[in-house]
């Protein structure tokens, strides 16, 4: 039996209060399994990085499709940009104020670098024109844009099959950036990425969020968080076992919690 | 001796007794019969040589236009099959519809290409009109198949991605499975057409055009030199046709291009 999966959401995306996500008592367990989350609280703060701690297995992954509306919890609730999912209600899956990079990118290896990017619009476009990929030429221009601020428009025509790992990266913020989201999902984001090429794409996630994003991030890098972090939770077997301003949190707190 | 091991020594001898039985049914333990078709084509060979290049040009004409029945029929099976393969892909739509749409395809696939080269003769009348909608409705039933696979292997994190950007099924097949899968569908396609040109090479057998109507007739009016030519002719368009599919899966299948 697949897992229970969102389909659609309650109400209409809002602007209103200071916290983009709060979760409450949430709980998961995918068909035949133990529970993955176990009763998670969570608020992220508006325009602030959270960054979600712990080791592989903990949860972190699940948390976020939760969050995006890819899955469905089976008891607490999820509220994101001010609408409410429940279990058996309706999920926010097709939202594009949503934006989620999944962990392996999901860039479509035979599209070239604004192709991928331009993808990100497609929420707000028509069956005919996407057919012909028939972009509005200021669409083409922010997509360009985007790329350029990540230092990537140079390979604005090369396919993403030929590129590296840390420019990969940079085109999956490109293409979440052309959705024009309220809140950035980013799993596992800089994971797989030198020192260098981390400080340089979590520079531009932070750039971003000045102009009023929200991201919630999980890895497993104790020095992002230091770095980018307002805020930082920890999960441990799907528990959170802390909760805590990025200020008040030291790495070497941060790795007892997440080993103990 | 238990029941199961005496079962064990008991199949092989079961086995040829079954093979004595078909071998007797189907005329081949007759050393009379045999002995006068090994004869037989001795003369039949003696008589192929040397080809006759007389009916060079003729068989030239007839196999330009057996490969004309193939190239159509191949493109009317992929044009038809390609959006058919989607509506069957359980990735994009429910399994009443998959189910429905591979059910019909099944049943396209069950009529070999030669009855199916029959039935347009009787609809169409004789020429290769019906030969190539023969070979199209064959093809459609087999490519609809393969994409549909092909479809459902596509990395289910890159259609994750693309759909939470919030776009339409058609979009979705536009921009993640499309590109995501032509190397595959390419590959599939190229090997369809050659096989669709031997099929096509029989098609005349039942007045459904192409090569295979003078290869009867040459039959049937003991010919054999003849027939030697327009084997031989097909063979060498064969060959041709091999080489020409290898040297486009180079160009463009990239994986094919590494490992060469």
């Amino acid at each position: 039996m697949a897992e229970p999966r969102a389909s659609g959401q309650d109400g209409p995306v809002s602007d209103q209060g200071s916290l983009a996500v709060e979760t409450r008592d949430l709980w998961f367990s995918f068909s035949g399994g133990g529970p993955v989350l176990r009763g998670v609280d969570l608020d992220a703060a508006r325009g602030q990085v959270t960054v979600v701690l712990g080791a592989s297995g903990s949860g972190k992954t699940t948390l976020l499709k939760l969050l995006k509306g890819l899955l469905a919890p089976q008891r607490g609730s999820i509220r994101v940009l001010g609408r409410t999912t429940s279990p058996g209600g309706r999920g926010i899956r097709l939202d594009a104020a949503v934006a989620y990079i999944p962990q392996n990118l999901g860039l479509v290896r035979n599209l070239t670098v604004l192709e991928n990017t331009l993808t990100g619009a497609l929420g707000r476009m028509g069956a005919l024109p996407a057919l012909l990929m028939a972009f509005p030429p200021e669409w083409i221009k922010e997509a360009t844009g985007f790329l350029e601020r990540l230092g990537i428009a140079h390979k604005l025509e090369e396919k993403v099959y030929n590129l590296s790992g840390g420019e990969r990266q940079r085109v999956a913020i490109a293409r979440a950036l052309m959705q024009r989201p309220q809140l950035l999902l980013a799993d596992e984001f800089v994971s797989q990425l030198d020192p260098v090429t981390t400080v340089s794409i979590m520079d531009s996630v932070r750039e971003t969020v000045v102009t009023g994003l929200t991201v919630i991030m999980t890895t497993h890098e104790l020095d992002v968080v230091a770095r980018y972090a307002d805020h930082v939770a920890v999960l441990r077997d799907g528990q959170k076992v802390l909760d805590l301003p990025a200020a008040e949190v030291n790495p070497r707190l941060l790795s007892q919690v997440i080993k103990v | 001796m238990n029941r199961s091991s005496l079962g064990a020594r008991l199949a092989p001898l079961l086995l040829v007794g079954l093979l004595a039985v078909s071998l007797a049914n189907v005329g081949l333990l007759d050393p009379q019969r045999l002995g006068r078709g090994v004869m037989n084509i001795g003369v039949f060979t003696s008589a192929m040589f040397p080809p006759n290049l007389g009916v060079l040009e003729t068989v030239a004409l007839a196999i330009l236009e057996t490969l004309q029945i193939a190239f159509v029929g191949t493109v009317v099976g992929a044009a038809l099959g390609l959006p058919l393969a989607l509506l069957a892909t359980q990735t994009l739509f429910g399994p009443w519809l998959t189910g429905g749409v591979r059910l019909v395809l099944a049943i396209v696939r069950t009529i070999p290409a030669l009855l199916w080269g029959i039935i347009f003769v009787v609809a169409l009348g004789l020429g290769p009109g019906a030969g190539s909608l023969g070979v199209g409705l064959y093809s459609l039933g087999y490519l609809g198949k393969l994409f549909y696979e092909i479809f459902e292997g596509v990395d289910a994190e890159v259609l994750e991605a693309v759909r939470s950007v919030g776009c339409s099924r058609v979009q979705l097949a536009r921009f993640a499975l499309l590109p995501e899968a032509a190397n595959n569908l390419l590959a599939q396609l190229l090997f369809m057409f050659e096989y669709n040109v031997r099929a096509s090479s029989i098609m005349g057998f039942v007045g459904a055009g192409g090569i295979g109507y003078y290869m009867l007739g040459y039959i049937q009016l003991l010919r054999y030199d003849a027939l030697l030519t327009s084997i031989l002719v097909t063979l060498v368009v064969v060959i041709a046709i091999d080489y020409g599919s290898a040297r486009l899966r180079r160009l463009y299948l990239p994986e094919t291009r590494r490992l060469s």
